[in-house]
């Protein structure tokens, strides 16, 4: 599908080097709005809203900032830990959003698994419902990122 | 055939087209983007000529001027900040996040986002022609923790290095598979100043970190470095009040590095170091603080655990770092108070130690942690 010259204005902003080191896009080379739509349609197919996930990840980052650094138990079972560095990134939509640099890890002790998500993240998940490309840094596809939380 | 001389001419006349846009890119590509010689006064008293074109950032470096930047000239960090008198244009969108309204009136400007495209005026702190780059060589590699390693440098171009204990380096990154080119990413001095030959770090592993993943999956005994510094003002004050140190995890470097120089020093202030960890594996250098305890007057080292593993055994303090020093740190008439660790960390610190009523200009605090 075609997109807009503004949405190539943003793919571009996505690439890396521009806002991160690595981009948003990893070594996916559909259009930004390819992504958006298949990436609506995976959230829609689960039954939840792009809300949704970005709540659940701000309740864990917000439980985690609590530790200070170091690791907090948050119920059912999950192990978090946020970290900041100095800095903040311009969302690569371009609307004026900046957003500070903030890490937060988050390990699901039940099944063992990881994942790392920044403020970014959330904010691009809640606000635009992009997961980011396939490889990308920090991407994650919203089955994955659902089922992780246990919201399916 | 007709049909087939139309296609042909078709695909030839595009063929040319694309061929003559392309040449043109590559002259616009080697002529828009230059702006030829250029003059930057700094301090009013000294010139460089330098070729327009680049960021002013990258040309200071060129000129083996280094203005301390975390994310590698992309605007996020917002630290490489110099004050450009003339020649810098309007300032920018993505300047302004990083400027309050003080700043803009005073032409502070981020130095990677200013393009040098004419002559420029500007002024920066005299300290930073202090600041060298240094090539040297990987002579020690340890865990300290299971992510955070320590990493020793002998110097061997200059040989040495003189800083105040508690500042920073700049290490850089050559490129490697997570990054094309080469970055730079600030870490704080482990090792005391008598030691000028050498430089250690303490470096705690971040997932998908540039500088931090090189430096723990790739960086081998034995393999080149380059490094500039020192910067930063986050040194011990000289004066006679007593001190509080408070870190966390990679943040044990510059306060490692100031109870160094006591000890060589000889200083006999009051001294208590708070040192936050989640269990006992996250602690490190426990014994060279014990020893530092014997060798300073009035040393106590107090690590404190905020969620210990089932099986540890530890009878000292619990809690969050904040807690403890709530808890511990009654009288601040006389203090000061030093702070390294997560921004999250330095933060809560900060609200405590001003609730507990210590004046903030007796806070000092280093983020890089």
């Amino acid at each position: 599908m075609k997109q807009t010259p503004e949405m190539d204005r943003i793919q571009q902003e996505m690439h890396p080097g521009i806002i991160t080191q690595n981009g948003f896009l990893g070594d996916d080379s559909r259009h930004l709005n390819d992504m958006l739509q298949e990436q609506d349609a995976e959230i829609q197919r689960l039954g939840l809203t792009h809300e949704q996930i970005a709540a659940r990840l701000a309740e864990l980052r917000d439980a985690g900032v609590q530790g200070l650094g170091q690791p907090v138990r948050v119920e059912p079972h999950f192990e978090v830990t946020a970290d900041s560095v100095r800095g903040r990134l311009p969302c690569p939509f371009m609307h004026g959003v900046t957003v500070g640099k903030l890490n937060t890890t988050i390990r699901n002790l039940a099944s063992g698994e990881t994942i790392t998500v920044t403020d970014l993240t959330i904010h691009l998940i809640k606000d635009h419902g992009f997961y980011g490309g396939h490889g990308a840094p920090f991407a994650i596809t919203p089955e994955h990122l659902a089922r992780f939380l246990e919201l399916t | 055939m007709d049909m087939v001389l139309s296609i042909l001419t078709a695909i030839g006349v595009m063929t040319a087209l694309s061929g003559g846009l392309a040449l043109l890119m590559v002259i616009a590509d080697a002529t828009i983007g230059r702006y030829g010689p250029c003059r930057i006064r700094i301090n009013d008293s000294r010139d460089l000529e330098v070729e327009g074109g680049q960021s002013l950032l990258s040309t200071l470096k060129n000129e083996q001027i280094f203005i301390p930047s975390a994310c590698g000239g992309r605007g996020s960090c917002g630290l490489c900040k110099v004050e450009v008198l003339s020649g810098a244009g309007a300032i920018l969108p993505t300047e302004l996040p990083w400027l309050t309204p003080d700043e803009q009136k005073r032409q502070i400007r981020l130095s990677c986002q200013v393009r040098v495209k004419r002559d420029l005026s500007i002024r920066i702190p005299e300290e930073l022609f202090n600041v060298h780059q240094y090539q040297a060589r990987v002579a020690g590699l340890r865990d300290l923790t299971y992510d955070i390693k320590e990493v020793r440098l002998q110097l061997l171009d200059p040989p040495a290095i003189d800083f105040k204990p508690g500042q920073y380096i700049q290490f850089e990154v050559p490129a490697y598979e997570l990054t094309d080119e080469p970055i730079y990413r600030a870490y704080s001095v482990a090792s005391g100043p008598d030691q000028h030959g050498e430089v250690e770090l303490e470096i705690r592993y971040v997932p998908n970190g540039i500088c931090t993943t090189y430096v723990h999956q790739h960086l081998k005994v034995g393999n080149t470095a380059t490094i500039n510094g020192p910067y930063g003002d986050f040194f011990l004050r000289d004066t006679n009040r007593d001190i509080l140190f408070i870190a966390g995890g990679s943040g044990m470097a510059p306060i490692k590095s100031i109870l160094s120089d006591m000890v060589h020093t000889k200083n006999p202030r009051r001294t208590r170091y708070c040192f936050g960890a989640k269990a006992i594996r996250d602690l490190f250098l426990v014994d060279e603080m014990r020893a530092i305890e014997k060798q300073l007057p009035d040393f106590k080292f107090i690590p404190c655990l905020s969620a210990p593993d089932t099986a540890d055994v530890w009878n000292g303090e619990r809690g969050l770092v904040t807690e403890v020093v709530d808890r511990t740190v009654t009288n601040l008439d006389n203090l000061e108070a030093y702070l390294c660790g997560s921004p999250l960390m330095i933060d809560a610190c900060v609200a405590l130690l001003k609730k507990k009523g210590l004046p903030e200009d007796r806070i000092f605090y280093d983020k890089f942690a």
